[in-house]
Parts: structure tokens; sequence; C-alpha cells
């Protein structure tokens, strides 16, 4: 494949719409997306389709405004569902018998009309009350569910602290920051006054805290024994926000200090986390844990795996991306168990095995933040925004995900973070708008007879507010007995996310060189089917060809197979930093994915120099990821989501650079912060930025400023990163 | 109250022997009956007795010390040591000495002199530790009593006093005091034992965690226990008081719920060993105490006393009868091991017990005891009982019950003496040497006995056994003196380190020549003493022991030995005033607690018996048969028969049994008071009469640790049993129709005196 010859996603992900205007009552494609609209009717399409059959589910997607999914309160009288299959009423069901009965759209069954919900039929045979009804004309609508949801009441918000305060969490800053971004939020967690929390901080022993609202200040118990853990209270160290605010704002001001002085270099992880979990379990909610060390003593002690150069390309390879001992799986499922999701927070400088650590986050619904070497003074803002979003960004709790589909097709396998309840019921202790699930099917029978195919998320879940509801997203698809309309109806970036997530499950169990083969296999095969197809038609030789919907598809697979968790060999990425990569793509929304695999590259000097008159709003345009687009007098933002990359053109004016970086403009760029200073180009500058990460608030990127043929600087941060080049992520 | 300011019995050696007058045989001795035994106070205080700067001369041979007994060449500057008839040479120091001018170790009246041992320049004074254990499984109320009572003792330790505090209830909660940043606590569970090292690793007193150190030592102290890291938890009353006080004003009861029909889980046997673990830190010779304030029964791991169920009892004198108090054995087993490191570390254990049911007291004693520890025990942390005593440990000056540590006892005797064993507060240290005997008796096979803890009233008992079997060859030149040493160091509360010596000596006798003057040195309340506390630990060591017929036997065989009477005739019995008042007291002792113990709790048995080892010959005669004092007009506060025809409708009592005073007002004072004739002014004798045994009760209580309970009451008022249960029942319902009428009655089947009397003389004269 010549990738400078493949057309390039410029323009970002770009949402199929062929699906809006065949069934416009479909929910919208923020929430689900199919991998291809056409679904086959028969078992031999599904084998020459070759790319996967699937979706990819983001259930709370942030909508934008006047775009928020209506609410639904059927409490009095139960919500309206199959009596066989339990799917929800929604726009596809129809209403017959002069509006006594209605048809299930996905398992065909004649169901009664409660005589409260009873409404006459117009001449169309549509209810007359269909615009009052948002769960039957809207595709995404969210239920209030009446008591029989629940298997107790309705949960409150909870935000658990496990927190490292070893010598190294100490120096790093991170505890300070740490310390000072939870203060800061405690106004703005979800759930206001129902809010509970709660900390831990652990080195070689464990500290619990009695939060007890009386209290003037809060009381540090010490926990020293680690084979035999134990809750020293029994109510207290897990309280309600509101009433214990001033305790709690008292050990959030003394914590960093508390432990200036701490030359403890052990981690007691496991028993602290044993410990967190017999706090939280009667309840649940959301754990987050600040891990600085290996866990070096007491049950779940990590080695440290040697990150062996001789076993990559062995059939040992994979096993360093897995978990070495199943404490960490188990305390994932009993975490589950309890509703507990965990968010791992990671600031090692040295090998802390990730690969372990992020197992917590994978089978929780949860997520895991990564910041090697942090130090404050480089890292505070990435982790002052990321952490704050973890803490107040709309969360719901407790929550069961299911997907349903029409009958003669079937769900196989779910991709993502989350414990699979069940053969289809994703358990979710925390799910929030910057999670995304994926997942395949399969045909159940050989060939389908209906004309079209519906399918309906259901995601009961308590809200921060103490209500139990069920968010269901409805969409149809038509049935199709033509090759190449699937491939004319396909998602490429529903597409990729499940490529994606194939491809790192891959890794778990092969070599990196096999997971990303099968995806340059599928991709290729998928493409030649294709060919055959037009071949002859187009008269096209040797020529390759791909549908409209696809063209980008190639270009993805190449980026995927250089992003960290796929990339090269040992040298390419170091292995905490692969394993990472890997469970935080198998979050990710769609958009997000994409922007990450093939990121922004843009030139700014242009903008920056030019006198500005106020209304001038800065036009992004992207340019190709190689080093050909890079013009030694300009200077560039490489953005990718997660990181910013400021590369400064060998010629680039310097009047340009003094105007943006003062005297630091000829300082070593690593020591180099980029900050706003007193200038118009700053100012502009600056503003990009903000903009940039406005557009994507889920992550924070760092600011990396880089000097045109500063090695290795420029290596690591950008050349690497140029997925159309050669070089791009392939050193090894 | 002449009758309450006895002349001092004891004198400045602060010794009584059941004979002052021994018999030179094994035979001859134990035809005495009454066993060869010492109550010594090693440390009480004297005004008379000197205290020397300087380090005391030593035997060369046997080490026993310089004193006025010994014989000394003036010119030839040499002594001779009475024990083992070396001589030795004085120091050059002594070279002044002359006949006329004599050191004070030699003054003959000085046969109990102290030495000052520590040069307070040359080494830093370790200040003594106070580690305070506060049970939180009580009442809100109880609570609030003892805390209280700590942060009141608190302020009266000396500043440099060093003071740790663990609170306990289901869990434990070690305090580190030293930890500026907020409150901070050690938690351990109670359910689990652990050994010294795991405790201390757990703290990061260890040495891996000193290694690794939880790392907030925040430098500052240097000597003795700086490098421990255990500052952090033991920080001087200076310091921590504000501290404490605000921790103990924010301590709660104990969280953890209990079921309905259930006791708290408390969990003082892990507490304690923790404690004894914490203290286990410091480096040896530290002069340390383990306060424990404890409110109920422990019911969970180590130590545990009874179930967690409560319709199970804790256990009684007839379930530990009938081996049917399942807990029991281990827990006391617990505490043996406890007393073993708390002595090995020379650390001290007291107990406060206050709850209305049990709360181990019988399991504990062993660790208190051996440690010198102090004990009381009362209802309530409310309750005078443990308010005032407790109060009294921390006094300074004359109040001061003056609580020294690391006390050894030594005792060096003369030939063909052996040392049996002590009975009361100490442990024995297992030093062999020619003086001990072959029979054990308490703390024996020794001749050094550690004493963790003890006070200016701690006494002990030693006894004696003669080792010649034969009579004297009377060509021998032999000395008709014995002589003892008592030598006891011991820490003063301000650190310095003092060594007590007392050298006693009595005369030997051939018992058979001169019987007359072994009577005259028959010491019959000391003897009584002996009698109870011998006739107590038999009863807690020999299985089956009937005490009662013990004691039966024993009081017959001393009759028919000392007493003047025509064989198998009765009446013409009669006794050397010198023993005249032993049956008596053989009479209340076979009726007290010590011997009739199904009618106390195993816990008050255990208590009655630590105080009547501990207390000196006085106080312990009083335990066995109490005192009566009547009150009446128009005559002086006399003493009364105890008996129940001491009561009388117009006269006040003043019973005093040591644990208890009862204030007993006859029928037509108390209604003359309760209409307020003491009010009036035409009635200031009566109110005189009203307050005078008040006055009296103050000054006992004043005296006595610890404090007794104070009974007010009225002929006829419930609380009177508490004085009618110490009285002689000579009118009972079974002689009820010889009582003239009127007369107070007292149901009981207790033989009275009279009818012990007359069964003893008619034993005492039949011929065996
Ligand atoms: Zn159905
Ligand atoms: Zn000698």
């Amino acid at each position: 494949l010549d990738s400078k010859a493949l057309p390039r996603p410029l323009d970002g992900d770009v949402e199929p719409n062929s699906y809006a205007e065949m069934y416009p009552m479909n929910c919208n494609s923020r929430y689900l997306r199919l991998t291809t609209s056409a679904i086959p009717s028969s078992q031999s399409l599904v084998s020459r389709w070759h790319l996967p059959l699937g979706a990819v589910v983001c259930p709370l997607a942030e909508p934008p405004d006047g775009e928020e999914v209506a609410i639904v309160n059927f409490t009095q009288n139960g919500i309206i569902r199959c009596r066989r299959c339990r799917t929800y009423v929604n726009p596809y069901v129809t209403f017959t018998d002069g509006g006594r009965k209605w048809r299930c759209n996905i398992c065909a069954l004649l169901n009664d009309v409660p005589g409260d919900y009873f409404a006459h039929l117009d001449a169309s045979g549509r209810r007359i009350d269909l615009n009052e009804r948002p769960e039957l004309s809207k595709g995404s609508v969210e239920f209030i569910a009446p008591a029989e949801y629940m298997v107790r009441p309705p949960m409150p918000p909870l935000y658990f602290f496990l927190i490292d305060v070893s010598l190294s969490a100490v120096r790093s800053g991170m505890l300070e920051v740490m310390a000072q971004t939870i203060k800061s939020c405690l106004d703005r967690l979800p759930g206001f006054p129902r809010t509970q929390i709660g900390f831990i901080t652990f080195d070689s022993t464990i500290h619990f805290y009695n939060m007890k609202s009386s209290l003037t200040q809060p009381q540090m118990m010490v926990v020293s024994d680690l084979d035999d853990i134990f809750v020293p209270l029994p109510d207290d160290l897990l309280v309600n926000l509101s009433e214990s605010r001033s305790v709690v704002d008292a050990f959030l001001e003394s914590l960093p200090s508390m432990f200036q002085d701490n030359v403890n270099v052990e981690s007691a992880f496991g028993p602290a986390l044993k410990a967190a979990f017999m706090v939280m379990s009667r309840l649940g909610g959301k754990l987050l844990i600040f891990q600085n060390t290996l866990p070096s003593l007491g049950v779940g002690r990590l080695r440290l795996r040697g990150d062996d150069l001789r076993v990559y390309g062995t059939d040992k390879e994979h096993a360093l991306r897995i978990p070495e001992d199943p404490f960490y799986k188990q305390m994932a499922a009993d975490c589950t168990k309890c509703q507990i999701a965990v968010n791992v927070y990671a600031f090692s400088d040295k090998y802390t095995d990730i690969a372990s650590l992020g197992t917590l986050s994978k089978y929780t619904g949860g997520q895991v933040y990564y910041y090697p070497s942090f130090h404050s003074a480089i890292h505070q803002e990435k982790l002052r925004h990321e952490l704050a979003r973890d803490l107040t960004r709309e969360t719901a709790w407790e929550a069961v995900m299911r997907i349903r589909c029409g009958k003669g097709v079937r769900f196989t396998s779910y991709h993502g973070n989350f414990m699979l309840r069940s053969t289809d019921l994703l358990a979710l202790p925390a799910v929030d708008c910057d999670k995304a699930y994926a997942m395949q099917m399969g045909l159940e029978e050989t060939l389908l007879t209906t004309q079209t195919v519906y399918f309906q998320v259901a995601l009961l879940y308590t809200s921060s507010s103490g209500e139990r509801r069920i968010r269901v997203h409805t969409a149809a698809a038509p049935v199709v007995a033509d090759l190449g309309e699937m491939y004319r109806q396909a998602d490429t970036g529903a597409i990729t996310s499940l490529f994606c997530r194939l491809a790192i499950e891959k890794t778990l169990s092969y070599k990196l060189e096999e997971a990303r083969n099968s995806i340059q296999q599928r991709i290729v095969k998928g493409l030649r089917e294709y060919r055959n197809l037009y071949a002859v038609q187009h008269r096209l030789g040797g020529r390759m060809i791909y549908p409209e919907s696809l063209k980008f598809l190639p270009l993805y697979g190449l980026a995927l197979c250089k992003s960290i968790p796929l990339r090269g060999g040992y040298a390419d990425a170091q292995l905490d930093e692969r394993c990472a990569a890997g469970y935080t793509m198998m979050t990710l929304p769609v958009k997000s994915l994409l922007k990450l695999l093939y990121p922004n590259l843009v030139r700014v000097d242009e903008y920056l120099v030019k006198v500005s008159s106020q209304a001038d709003e800065f036009k992004i345009s992207r340019l190709p990821l190689t080093v050909e687009s890079l013009d030694s007098r300009g200077l560039y933002i490489f953005d990718d989501g997660f990181r910013f990359v400021i590369w400064f053109g060998r010629m680039l004016s310097p009047d340009i650079a003094m105007n943006l970086l003062g005297e630091d403009f000829a300082t070593d760029f690593s020591r180099v912060n980029l900050c706003e200073r007193d200038t118009e180009m700053s100012r502009k500058l600056m503003r990009i930025l903000k903009k940039s990460r406005e557009e994507d608030p889920a992550y924070y990127q760092l600011c990396h400023l880089v000097r045109h043929s500063e090695q290795p600087r420029e290596g690591f941060f950008l050349l690497t990163n140029l997925v159309e080049d050669q070089v791009g992520g392939m050193n090894g | 109250m002449s009758e309450m300011a006895q002349t001092d019995p004891e004198g400045i050696d602060g010794v009584r022997m059941t004979w002052n007058v021994w018999p030179r045989t094994k035979v001859e001795s134990s035809k005495c009956v009454i066993p060869i035994a010492a109550s010594i106070s090693p440390i009480r205080s004297h005004p008379d007795m000197p205290t020397l700067p300087y380090a005391p001369l030593r035997c060369k041979t046997c080490s026993a010390v310089l004193n006025p007994f010994c014989r000394v060449d003036f010119a030839a500057l040499i002594w001779i040591c009475p024990f083992c008839f070396q001589r030795n040479h004085f120091p050059h120091h002594y070279s002044a000495i002359s006949e006329t001018n004599v050191p004070a170790e030699l003054y003959p009246q000085y046969t109990s002199i102290e030495y000052s041992l520590s040069d307070p320049s040359s080494s830093p004074i370790n200040p003594p530790v106070f580690l305070f254990l506060l049970d939180t499984c009580v009442i809100e109320e109880e609570l609030g009593f003892a805390k209280s009572a700590l942060k009141q003792a608190i302020g009266l330790l000396p500043d440099n006093a060093l003071v740790g505090f663990i609170s306990f209830g289901t869990q434990v909660q070690v305090h580190e005091l030293g930890f500026s940043d907020m409150s901070k606590v050690y938690v351990f569970r109670g359910s689990k034992e652990l050994s010294k090292d795991q405790v201390l690793d757990q703290l990061g007193l260890g040495l891996a965690g000193r290694r690794t150190g939880p790392g907030f030592q925040k430098g500052g102290q240097s000597g003795f226990l700086a490098n421990s890291g255990v500052t952090r938890f033991l920080l001087p009353a200076s310091e921590c008081e504000y501290t404490l006080d605000s921790l103990l004003d924010e301590l709660g009861t104990d969280q953890w719920p209990v079921a309905p029909g259930n006791r708290a889980l408390r969990c003082t046997g892990a507490a304690l060993s923790i404690a004894g673990g914490l203290l286990g830190a410091c480096s040896a010779g530290t002069a340390a105490r383990i306060i424990a304030l404890v409110g109920g029964p422990c019911t969970e791991g180590p130590g545990t006393i009874v179930s967690k169920d409560l319709s199970d009892p804790v256990r009684s004198h007839k379930d530990l009868d009938k081996d049917a108090a399942p807990y029991f054995k281990k827990a006391v087993q617990f505490y043996e091991e406890l007393a073993k490191q708390l002595v090995s570390q020379g650390h001290v254990l007291d107990l406060f017990a206050s709850a209305l049911d049990q709360v181990g007291v019988a399991e504990m004693k062993i660790a208190i005891e051996r440690t010198g520890g102090l004990v009381v025990l009362a209802e309530s942390f409310g309750h005078s009982v443990f308010k005032d005593s407790f109060k009294r440990v921390f006094e300074d000056g004359e109040q001061s019950i003056g609580l020294s540590f690391n006390g050894t006892l030594e005792i060096n005797c003369s030939k063909d003496i052996k040392i049996q064993g002590i009975i009361g507060p100490c442990t024995s240290l297992e030093k062999k040497g020619p003086a001990v005997a072959n029979t054990v008796i308490g703390q024996g096979n020794t001749t050094s006995w550690k004493m963790c803890g003890l006070d200016k009233s701690t006494c002990l008992t030693v006894f004696f056994d003669i080792s010649s079997s034969e009579k004297p060859d009377p060509s021998g030149n032999l000395n008709p003196m014995l002589y003892i040493q008592i030598l006891t160091s011991y820490q003063v509360p301000d650190g310095q380190t003092r060594l007590r010596v007392t050298t006693i000596s009595r005369r030997w006798i051939d018992s058979a020549a001169s019987s007359e003057e072994l009577v005259q040195g028959f010491d019959q309340e000391a003897a009584a003493v002996v009698m109870a506390r011998l006739t107590s630990h038999k009863m807690e060591i020999e299985e089956g022991f009937d005490a009662t017929r013990w004691l039966d036997r024993n009081l017959i065989r001393l009759c028919s030995k000392f007493g003047d009477y025509r064989k198998d005739d009765p009446t013409s019995f009669t006794l050397n005033p010198c023993f005249s008042l032993f049956p008596q007291f053989m009479f209340n002792l076979r009726r007290s607690q010590f011997v009739q113990v199904f009618n106390n709790s195993p816990d008050e048995t255990a208590y009655f018996r630590m105080l009547l080892n501990r207390e000196n010959i006085t106080n312990a005669a009083v335990m066995i048969q109490p005192s009566l004092i009547s009150y009446s007009f128009n005559s002086l506060p006399a003493p009364a028969l105890l008996d129940v025809a001491s009561i009388s409708a117009d006269r006040i009592l003043l019973l005093d049994s040591y644990f208890s005073i009862v204030i007993f007002h006859g029928m037509t004072i108390a209604q003359w008071r309760n209409m307020g004739y003491q009010n009036q002014s035409e009635h200031k004798a009566f109110a005189q009469l009203l307050q005078a045994p008040h006055d009296d009760a103050q000054m006992i209580i004043r005296d006595r640790f610890p404090v007794p309970r104070l009974v007010i009451c009225d002929q006829h008022g419930s609380q009177a049993r508490f004085l009618l249960a110490k009285l002689n029942p000579s009118a009972t319902y079974s002689n009820a129709h010889e009582m003239a009428a009127g007369t107070e009655m007292i149901f009981t089947d207790d033989v009275s005196l009279q009818v012990f009397f007359e069964h003893l003389q008619r034993l005492a004269v039949q011929s065996s």
C-alpha cells in the first residue's frame, strides 16, 4: 500500500447520514453507529464482507444544546414494553385494532395497549397523540424507572479516593495537585446533597480517615496488618460530603503537607485496594486510585517484569500485556458485583505494571489515566483538567446495558471496559459520556426474511439525582441482498473502532505483529472483494478501488497499526505506555479515536502574523501527516486530542518565537512552559489551543514545544506520529 | 482519736514477723504451727531514716551491705560481715572513721538506711512513662467520668513524664500523640494475638519500620528513646496535654454495633498486649506503667473471659470449682505470658476496673501482681472509690503514694535460714543460692525478686525455713543472733535510683528449753495476716483445699501447744495473752471474704486477695477483722465489740472493714437527725456527735489506697447490711428465744464466736 496515494481524512470523522434519511426516527449516530447500515440478508453475504459487522454504542454521548434526550415518566402505570422480548415502546412499534393493540417491531408480538396509554388512531393509522409522546417519535428517550427496576434504593453518587503517599508520590507533586483539584471540585460533584466521599492513603501501611461530621478535623487511622486487612470503623470512613464538608476540606488542606517528609518507598497497594473495597462495598460508587509506585507489599504485589527485548516476537510476548496475578481480575470482579467503578491514575517514572492495574478499570467500566514521570511543574494542568472532568461530568451509577435486535440477528461479542453479566448484559458500575462500547453481530439464520432490522440499546442506571432511569436508543436498518450496498453503506469510523478494539484484544493473546496483520488482511480482503465486484464493470484492472464510504479505511488501518498499543516492537513504545493507551482506546468514542489515529496538523504562523481584525477567526485547514507538510519557515500545531505538539520551523521568523516565548525562545524546549504572554500573537495562539481543547474536553492536550531538527525531541513527539511517513511508528 | 493513732509497730525497718524469737531447728520450728514469716514493707517511708549520697560498701564474699551489726576494727579499718564472717577492708575514703566518727550506716539506730545511687550529673535521668488505656465499650456517661479522670491525672503528672494513650473497644487504637497534622491512631484487630515484634513492626517501630520508616520523626528529643521512634507515641506531659485533652473531647464510645442480646465486643487482652509491645520499644530500665481503665469483660480475642452472648453469665466461683469456666484457663495463661513480658521489660500493669459485673480481675490478677501493679475495683468511673483513688495515684507531696519503678529485692540471711518464697506483688528472678529452701511458697527458688512497680505501702510476706535439723552443740561457739538483710533497689518518680538496706537481727532460741521466750515473741496480728495470706494462696493453687478445716486444725494444734489446760478438761483451758486474740482472728478469717469466697465473684475475691497481700499488717488485719468504734453522748468514742450486741438505738457506729467504711446511726439518732435537731443551737452536742464519725472516716479514707467505699446508713435501713454482715452473730434466729426483745438479730447459719470458742476449747484439750 502506498499511503501517499490514499485519500486523507482531513475533515476528520464524517458521520454517515444515509441512515438518517432512510429512517428519520432513528437515534442520533452519536449514540449508535453500525459498521454498515445495510444488514446482509444471508450468511454468504456476511462471509464476503470481511470487515467487522457490528455496532459502536455511546449511550450517554453529550448532545449539543437543544438536542437533549427527552425524559418520559410512566411511573404510575409502568413502562410499556413487549410482553415477550421486553423491548421498550419506540417509534417503530405499530398500533392496530383501533389503538387497542401494538405490534412489537423486534419480535412482532401483538401486545395489549393498557387503558391509560390508549389513544385513538388517525386515518393513516398513527396515534393522534403522537406529537406529545417522545417515546413514539424520538429514537432516544429516557424513562423514569418505577420501583420494580430497583433491587435496592438508588445509591448516592459516591467518590472514594485511594491515594499513594509514598516518597515518589510526594516528590512528584502529584499529591498536592490532586488534593487541590479534588478540593476545587467539591462544589461541583454531582448529586448534592446526597454525594458521599471517602479517602484512604497508603504507603507500607493503610491509612483510613474518620470524617465524622462532628469532628473538627479528620482522624487518621493506620492499619498495618497487611495480611489481614480490616476496617477500623463501622461508619464515618465514607461520609456525606455536605455534612462533613469542613472535615473533608481540612483533610485535603493538610494532605500534601502531612506527608511532605514521608520517606517510605513501599506500596501496600493490594491491601489498600481491599481496604477501599471493604469500605465501599455496601454502596458502590467510583474508586479513584492514585498510584505512583509499583505495588510492593502484601497481596497483589507485583514484580518488575522485564520488558525484555528478547521476548518480543516470541509466543510469550503477549504475557507482558496481561496481568500476572489473578488478584487484579478477582478484585475487579468483586468491585463490579458491588457497583464499584475503578479509575486508575498512574504517575510513575518507572515500570508500574499498568497491564495489571488497568485490569481493575477494564472490568469495572472504569478508565486508566497515565502520566508517565509525572512532575507537577509540567503535568499539573493536564491532571487538574482530567481529574476535574472525571469528578464533575455527569455520571450514571450502578448501570446495566443491553442491546436488543430483531429476529435472525444476534450480538456475539462485546468489546470495551465492562464485565459481562449473563450472555448479553453489560455490567457498568459507572458510565459517562466519554465511554463507548462496541459489539459484533452475526446472522442466526441463513436468510433474513424481514425488510428491516431494529436495534434497541437500553441503559438502566441511577442518576446522580437519585432517580432510577432507563435510557433507550432505537434504530432501524434495512436488510439488503446486495454486497455492494453493504460496502456503500459502510461506516469507516465504526469499522475502525471495532478493528481497534479487536486488535488490542488480540495483543493480549498474540504477538503485536499478528494483531497488525489481521487488520491489514481484513482490509485488503474487503477491498479486494469490492474490487472483484466492480473490476469488470469499471475495467480498472490492477488499480485499487473502494467505495466512497471506505475511502479513508486504508489510512486509518495503517494509523491503527502505528498506534501506541500496536506499533512496532520493543523499542517503539514503553510497555506501560502501550498498555495504558490500549486501555484508553478500548473506551474511546468513534470521533476521539479517529482524531487520535489521524491527528490534526495545522500551520498557524501565517494567521498569527496577519494583522487581526476582531472577527477574523482562525480557519482550520488540516495537512497530511507527512514530513513534507512541514515548511521550515512555519509554525505548526499537531493535535491528537491528548496532546499538542507545537513545531517551530528552523527558518521561522524569530519575531514569532519571541512573541510567543519571550526570553524562553532560546532555552531548552523541554523546560519551557507555553503560557499566554502580553502579545497579540501569543493571545491568538492560546485562543486556538483553547478552542481545540474545548472541542473535546474529555482529555487535556498538554503542550510540547519542538524545534525543527532538534533530536531526539522532534522525533519522539512529532516525526514518529506522522503516520504517513515510513518512519512513523516503526522504529523497530 | 487516741485509738486510731497507734504507735508504729513496724518501726524504721517496716518489718513484722510471726515469731520474733526463732527456734533453732526444723523440728522445733514445725512445732510452732504458725510458719516463720516476715511481712516487709521494702520502701515504707520513715521520718528518721537518712539517705546517703554515696554507694554502699559490700562484703566481698556474700555482697551483704555494711550495717550496724557488723563488727568493726577501727584501728585496722576492717569490718566483719555478720552473714559470712568475711573480713573486709574499708576503702580509702573511709580512712577517717573512728569510734567517735562513725559513718551513718553503722549507727545502731539506722538498721534501715537508704543510699542514693545515681549521680544526676553523669547520666540523663529517664523520665517515667505512663501509658493510659481506656475502654470505650461503655455507656456515654461512664466514658465521660473516665475521660475527666484521665484529664485530671495528666494535669497532675510531672511535666517531663512521658504519656501515651491507647483506646480500645472492638479494636485497639494506639494514638500517635506526636503526629501534629491531625489526630492519628494505629488500629489493631481485637481478635488477634500479636507478638511483641509484630506490634512493633505494625507501629513502625520494628527493625524494618525503623529502616524504611513511616518517616514522621520530627527529630528533636535526644536521649534514651530517640532512636526507637517510640517518641511518636510517648510525649512529655507538658507537650501533649493539650493534644490529649482535645483528643479525649472528641473520643466517643465504641462505634461497632452490638447485636441485641449480646455483649459489646471488648478486646482488653489485645489492648494490653499491644500496650506491652509498645513499651517494648523503650530501652531497658525505662520506668513505665500501663494504666488500664476497664469497664467490662473481655469478649474478643486473647484474654476473653466470657462469650458475647448475654445469656452466658460471667464465670462464678461455682463454675471455677466445677471446671465449668471454658475461658478461664486460657485467659490466665495469656495473662501469665503478658506478665512474663512485662516483668522482663520491667514494666507495670495497673488496673482500674469499674463495672457492675465482672471485668476479669481474676484472670488479670497474675499480670497485676507479678508486676506490682495497682488495682482498684469500683462500680462506676463516677464513684469516689475510683475517682479519688485514681487521683491519689498521681498526687504529689504528702498525699503521694510514692509510685516507684524497677524495684529489685534481695535477701541475705544467716546460715541455717532458708527462704521458701514470697507472697505478694513481685516475681521471682530465679536467682539460686545457699539460702534457697527446697520447698516453695509463692514466688520462690530465688533470693532475688523483681518488683516492676512498688510504692510506700507495698508489702511482701517472706516465708522462712530453718535448715538445721539437730540441736546445736552446746559447746560450739554459736552466735545467739540471726541476721536478715533486705536490699531493695528502686527508681523514684524523678528517675533517681535508691537502694534501701534493712538489716534485722533476731534471737535464736532453743524453744524446748525456753518456751516462754518464744511465746513472748509471737506477733498474733502478724500471724493472723500471714495465715490469711497463706490460706488464700493455698486456695488458689491447691485443688480441693479445705480452708476452714485447715485453719481449724492449725488453730487447735496451736492452742494444744501453747494453751494451759488439763487434758480433756475444756473448762481448764486458758491462753497466754500473747495468743489470746488469735482465735478470734481465726474466727473472723473463717467468715471473711478470703475464705467464704462463694459470697463474692471471682473478680472480687481476686481483688481482695491482691490487697490482702500488698497491704501492711495493720490494714490487712482490718480486712480480716474489721474495727468497730462506738459514738454516744457522755462518753468518748470507744472501740466496740464486733458483735451485733454493740448496736444500740442511741449510738453511732463506725465500722472499718478496709474496703468499706460504714457509719451506722442507731434508730433514735436517725430520728433526731431526720428531725433536724443538729441544726438547732441548743443541740450543739448532737451536731458534734453526728459529725465525729464522719471526721474520723475521712481521716481513714485520706490515708488509704484504694479509697474505701463510704456507706452511711441507719438502723433498719437497707444499707445496714454492710454493717451486719461483719458482726458476730451472737443473736441469730437459732437462739432468738434467748434474746431480749428489741435487740438486733442477724439471720445467718454462721456459728457465733462463743460457740466457736467452746468447740475450740474442747478440741484443744483432747488427748490425741
Ligand atoms: Zn417483542
Ligand atoms: Zn559476707
